[in-house]
């Protein structure tokens, strides 16, 4: 470590430029991390905050909420549980008088069932009545308040914003919750449609009766888009983490192929090939801690600099696998000039 | 017993046509208590001499005795020590790391061998005797060659080694410094029991050796 912390020192610009390489490369992974979480996230907020496990569908519906429709009658066969709940999705725009219109996913529940009693409150309350909604807080964001009457898509029918919750978004949306009435009227079904399809906390829930069971990761894996979109991202942030390894190992093998003759005069007086190996890797830590520590300070004030509309999001789980995948990235490319070091000829400095 | 020991040291480089006898059938020995000067010219196997007494290459035939130790029964990491704790080398390339200062290579030493190097006050002194107790905190890019060699000849005698390979110590000073660094080896040999063996072309040292060598072709002859 004295060796190492002695030289980033003395090359200032030499190793200030790496580390500005290492930086830039963290500060790219730990945004587009952040990124695909926050997306993933805005995805799938509200489904995880019901906390359900499995999701009956219409067999013909290709696992896809929107397309699946159950008929009073087919509902009639299931053995509704306390663990079971009603789901109507519908797609609308919400406007208001004075109000930019919001693109909005409408979730039609029953309020004596689990769906409505696990959805928490941020302000106001939630829906008692067909003509009241509770809206995600983004609403507010635009500007919407408690009280203000809202139509939805082309229904002149009027809808009080009674309460907002707190992050509750599908497909990348802002979330309306309210009655499994509005949703017939919003969907244009008749009463002799029970609702999309049938969501249930318990992890063994299974029926039949022209319906399909799905786990909830089955489900959210067939939400319009999220899998192709998780791929993209996780194929981006993997190739840049193959591209960084292959970035950062050539930067740190040009390093020590430049320090092989001071190595080799150190060779030569008895100094240990395990104190150059260990200076090596230390040092490429310390490039590599210091460029993630500097990464993570750029992303965080990128975060607070982005708009709230901009879906980015961290969780620990994934930031520490991202900053371990760098730090093994900085160890391993320190390795491969390893054996160079161990190989290394102190006769080569001294002349004949 | 010699401090340092060849007998019948050969050492050949390339295969078949291309093989090339460096030194011939070398036999040399260096004592406590004495400077012995080797003289000869460039590419005459001085330094492949030097390198092999201290255990850096392995002759072809023949072996080394460092301080009873032979060096060919000893492994890799055994002879790094050796090189650590016993023997001082004194190089062309002048063994200093770059981006550390005067002082912080001898804070390198202290680092890798705690034990046994010298204490601060006889560092003061011998860093004023070399003439350069005023350039601690200076880097050797920042140094003129005599004195970055004088700060290596001082590098290599912190480590208080019994055995001293120098490798033309004196190449870049003035005869006022030359006489001061061959006082120096000469000192060190007589107070301090060392052994020194020099390697050089500068005639200059001549008068502060106890025996003198020539190396001529690769063939060695008492001076």
């Amino acid at each position: 470590m004295f060796l190492a912390l002695k030289e980033i020192r003395h090359e200032k610009l030499r190793y200030g430029l790496i580390i500005g390489m290492i930086v830039l490369v963290t500060y790219l992974v730990f945004v587009l991390s952040g990124l695909a979480y926050g997306l993933a996230q805005q995805n799938t907020q509200a489904i995880s905050s019901w906390d359900a496990s499995r999701v009956a569908l219409d067999k013909d519906a290709n696992d896809s909420l929107p397309q699946s429709l159950i008929t009073d009658a087919t509902a009639k066969k299931v053995n509704m549980t306390s663990h079971e709940a009603y789901l109507g999705q519908a797609g609308v725009v919400a406007k208001a008088k004075g109000q930019a219109k919001l693109s909005a996913q409408f979730l039609g529940i029953s309020r004596d069932q689990f769906i409505y009693k696990r959805v928490k409150v941020a302000s106001g309350h939630k829906p008692v009545k067909a003509n009241q909604i509770m809206v995600d807080d983004s609403f507010k964001d635009n500007g919407y308040a408690l009280g203000d009457k809202v139509t939805l898509n082309s229904t002149n029918d009027k809808y009080t914003i009674v309460g907002f919750t707190h992050n509750a978004k599908m497909s990348v949306a802002p979330v309306v919750y309210g009655s499994l009435k509005t949703w017939r009227t919003l969907s244009h079904v008749t009463s002799d449609y029970k609702a999309n399809g049938i969501v249930s906390n318990d992890a063994n829930f299974s029926t039949t009766h022209g319906l399909s069971t799905l786990s909830m990761s089955q489900f959210i894996n067939k939400l319009p888009g999220y899998s192709a979109q998780n791929t993209t991202f996780t194929f981006m942030i993997a190739f840049l983490m193959v591209i960084a390894m292959v970035v950062i190992a050539v930067f740190l093998y040009i390093l020590t192929m430049q320090k092989l003759p001071n190595y080799a005069v150190l060779r030569a007086q008895g100094i240990p090939a395990k104190v150059l190996v260990t200076t090596t890797i230390s040092q490429a830590l310390l490039l590599v801690v210091g460029g993630l520590v500097i990464g993570a300070t750029l992303t965080l004030a990128t975060v607070l600099a982005l708009p709230a509309g901009v879906p980015m999001s961290f969780n620990l789980p994934l930031l520490g696998g991202v900053t371990a995948g760098i730090l093994l990235t900085g160890v391993v490319g320190a390795l491969i000039p390893v054996k160079i070091i161990l190989s290394v000829d102190p006769v080569s400095v001294i002349g004949g | 017993m010699p401090a340092l020991a060849l007998t019948n040291v050969n050492k050949k480089f390339g295969h078949a046509t291309n093989e090339v006898t460096v030194l011939h059938d070398i036999s040399f020995e260096a004592n406590a208590g004495e400077v012995s000067l080797v003289l000869g010219p460039s590419g005459s196997g001085k330094s492949t001499f030097l390198t092999i007494a201290g255990g850096i290459q392995t002759p072809t035939s023949g072996s080394v005795i460092v301080e009873d130790q032979t060096l060919h029964d000893l492994s890799g990491k055994a002879r790094d020590a050796l090189r650590l704790n016993q023997i001082g080398f004194i190089l062309q390339a002048y063994n200093l790391v770059p981006y550390l200062t005067v002082k912080d290579q001898f804070k390198l030493v202290d680092r890798v061998k705690p034990q046994g190097n010298l204490g601060a006050a006889e560092l003061d002194d011998l860093l004023a005797q070399l003439g350069i107790g005023q350039l601690v905190d200076q880097f050797p890019a920042e140094l003129s060659g005599g004195q970055t060699q004088r700060v290596a000849i001082a590098r290599a005698l912190y480590q208080n080694p019994d055995i001293i390979l120098a490798d033309e110590p004196t190449a870049a000073l003035d005869s006022d410094r030359v006489k001061v660094v061959g006082q120096l080896l000469h000192d060190l040999a007589k107070q301090h029991n060392k052994a020194i063996v020099v390697v050089t072309h500068d005639l200059r040292l001549q008068e502060f050796a106890d025996k003198t060598y020539m190396i001529m072709d690769g063939k060695m002859t008492v001076a």
